[in-house]
């Protein structure tokens, strides 16, 4: 609660030290563990046989992924699974990160604090998933190389990435304004540069609604993207089934995922959806989801920088009864050198899911519009105040 | 260049954290030159995502009243956890340290919600604890 040091870090040491691994385990001594224990922390149950009235595995009910599992692993972690008693202290660590309060007077300081709402990720169930990583392939847990980038130059330095943000990425700033005026505020996006602007999260400016994050406008969530990363709050999610269709309704930002499951072929090209175009089947107990065609505005700053060429394959396996497995494949060839595999359980929690509804309470973006005017203003009379007299 | 590289894939990476953090941008729609600390009484809560909206009766040193909109975090897990509109009831004394909103108008942010006795709000009443179970099975 007492160390007040985040906030005054610039913008730049923030991204930097965030994306180096803030949100990513600490070194741990010991040998790599070989063995494959269940993602969550839980003890093995009975295997899941139940099935729906169409006679496919039955998926159906609340869940939540939430976790603080970096996408990628610390380079210094040599293992791949947590015990669960270093699981608990991992936790703990980051619980007591989230709490800190950050300094006043600073930017970091300008947003209402996510503990005394109950938002910290700690206070929502957490998956207990053992591993160091949700990167399972390549095995060293890390993204691999990019495209084009420089012998050795693999995977950048990050520990988080997409959705893993709720620990690391408070405080970080960078966005483009008028007078200097920046993002900040615990769990901030940066602005990136190139792409077209108002996309995920990335290059957003206030200057119009149009170049807001699709994200403050309520459009459009990160963590409702294949891959569907753990959102920093409301990690809340509802699979609904019916005859060849499986719903997933998100929570945050009252999302709806609706994949058919006759395998049918994706929507032409053209076709662009904020949540790409999704077709799924079933193979034995798991649904497999491909998706491609992710909007535009969907891949600026929001997918490790992933191109047009993106395609996610998600495979959802029911455990037991209290959890899914959730297993994704990333295959962009324009932009990694080979595919990449992950994982991460779903557990099961009580519903039902509250409405989010983000338009009603959307204040936000009248009040940063109204913002940027008076910025404008300030600026010219500034600028017509350095005006030599005639 | 490889360093320039990095720093803009740090970027990024960065702008991958979520809107679900970063609804909207805090020192964009707020000051962080204007810092308040506002004491009043609660005289409406508005229980809507993704940011709830108190509503605060402040009286000023010349005793006039004054209402203040201050912005909170979403009600889906104070809710989840048996927060209601109810928990904090309309009169209850509040200190609210925050920041004002740029448009210079009567709202912030409201940093920290203080009660009267000194504790910090929903936290206590929430129960919640690191790793918290109310929402469990």
């Amino acid at each position: 609660m007492n160390c007040r040091c985040l906030a005054s870090l610039g913008a730049l040491a923030l991204a930097v030290g965030v994306a180096a691994g803030l949100m990513a385990p600490q070194p741990m001594a010991g040998q790599a563990q070989t063995a494959q224990p269940r993602a969550a922390a839980s003890a093995p149950a009975k295997p899941w046989t139940g099935k729906t009235p169409e006679g496919v595995p039955d998926l159906q009910g609340y869940w939540t992924n939430n976790s603080y599992t970096p996408l990628q692993r610390d380079p210094n972690m040599t293992k791949e699974f947590f015990t669960k008693e270093e699981l608990a202290a991992d936790e703990k660590r980051r619980a007591a990160q989230q709490e800190e309060q950050t300094t006043p007077g600073t930017t970091g300081d300008v947003h209402y604090d996510f503990t005394q709402f109950s938002l910290d990720r700690s206070q929502t169930r957490l998956t207990g998933n053992l591993r160091t990583s949700m990167i399972t392939d390549p095995p060293n847990g890390r993204l691999p190389a990019r495209v084009g980038a420089d012998a050795g130059a693999a995977a950048p330095a990050a520990g988080g990435g997409r959705g893993a943000g709720g620990a690391g990425g408070r405080g970080a700033a960078g966005a483009a304004a008028p007078a200097a005026a920046a993002g900040g505020g615990r769990g901030q996006a940066a602005a990136p540069a190139g792409g077209a602007r108002g996309g995920g999260g990335g290059n957003a400016t206030y200057d119009q609604v149009q170049n807001i994050s699709i994200g403050s406008r309520c459009i459009w969530s990160a963590n409702t993207v294949p891959i569907m990363m753990p959102p920093g709050y409301n990690p809340a999610y509802q699979i609904a089934q019916g005859p060849g269709v499986v719903m997933i309704l998100i929570e945050n930002q009252h999302e709806v995922r609706v994949i058919p499951t006759d395998n049918r072929p994706h929507a032409p090209s053209g076709v662009k959806p904020w949540l790409g175009d999704s077709t799924g089947h079933w193979e034995g107990n798991t649904l497999v989801v491909e998706t491609v065609n992710y909007n535009p505005r969907t891949l600026t700053g929001t997918f490790q920088g992933a191109s047009d060429q993106l395609k996610v394959t998600e495979r959802f396996t029911r455990i037991d009864e209290d959890s899914i497995r959730y297993e994704f494949t990333v295959d962009d060839p324009k932009t990694w050198v080979q595919p990449w595999k992950g994982e991460m359980p779903f557990v099961k929690i009580n519903g039902p899911i509250f409405e989010h509804a983000c338009h009603e309470g959307n204040y936000g973006i009248a009040n940063t519009l109204n913002a940027y005017r008076q910025e404008e203003k300030k600026a010219a009379e500034a600028a017509k105040a350095a005006q030599p007299a005639k | 260049m490889r360093k320039l590289a990095i720093v803009i894939t740090c970027f990024a990476l960065l702008a991958a954290v979520p809107a679900a953090l970063a609804h909207h941008a805090f020192a964009q729609e707020f000051d962080v030159n204007k810092p308040v600390t506002l004491k009043g009484t609660m005289k409406k809560w508005d229980m809507i995502n993704p940011h709830s909206w108190f509503y605060l009766d402040v009286k000023g040193s010349d005793g006039k009243v004054t209402e203040w909109m201050i912005e909170g975090g979403s009600p889906n897990t104070l809710i989840r956890l048996g927060v209601t509109k109810y928990t904090v009831e309309v009169g209850t004394e509040l200190t609210v340290e925050g920041y004002q909103a740029k448009e210079g108008t009567n709202k912030a942010v409201g940093r920290n919600f203080i009660l009267k006795d000194g504790t910090r709000l929903f936290l206590s009443l929430s129960g919640a604890v690191p790793g918290g179970a109310p929402d469990t099975k």
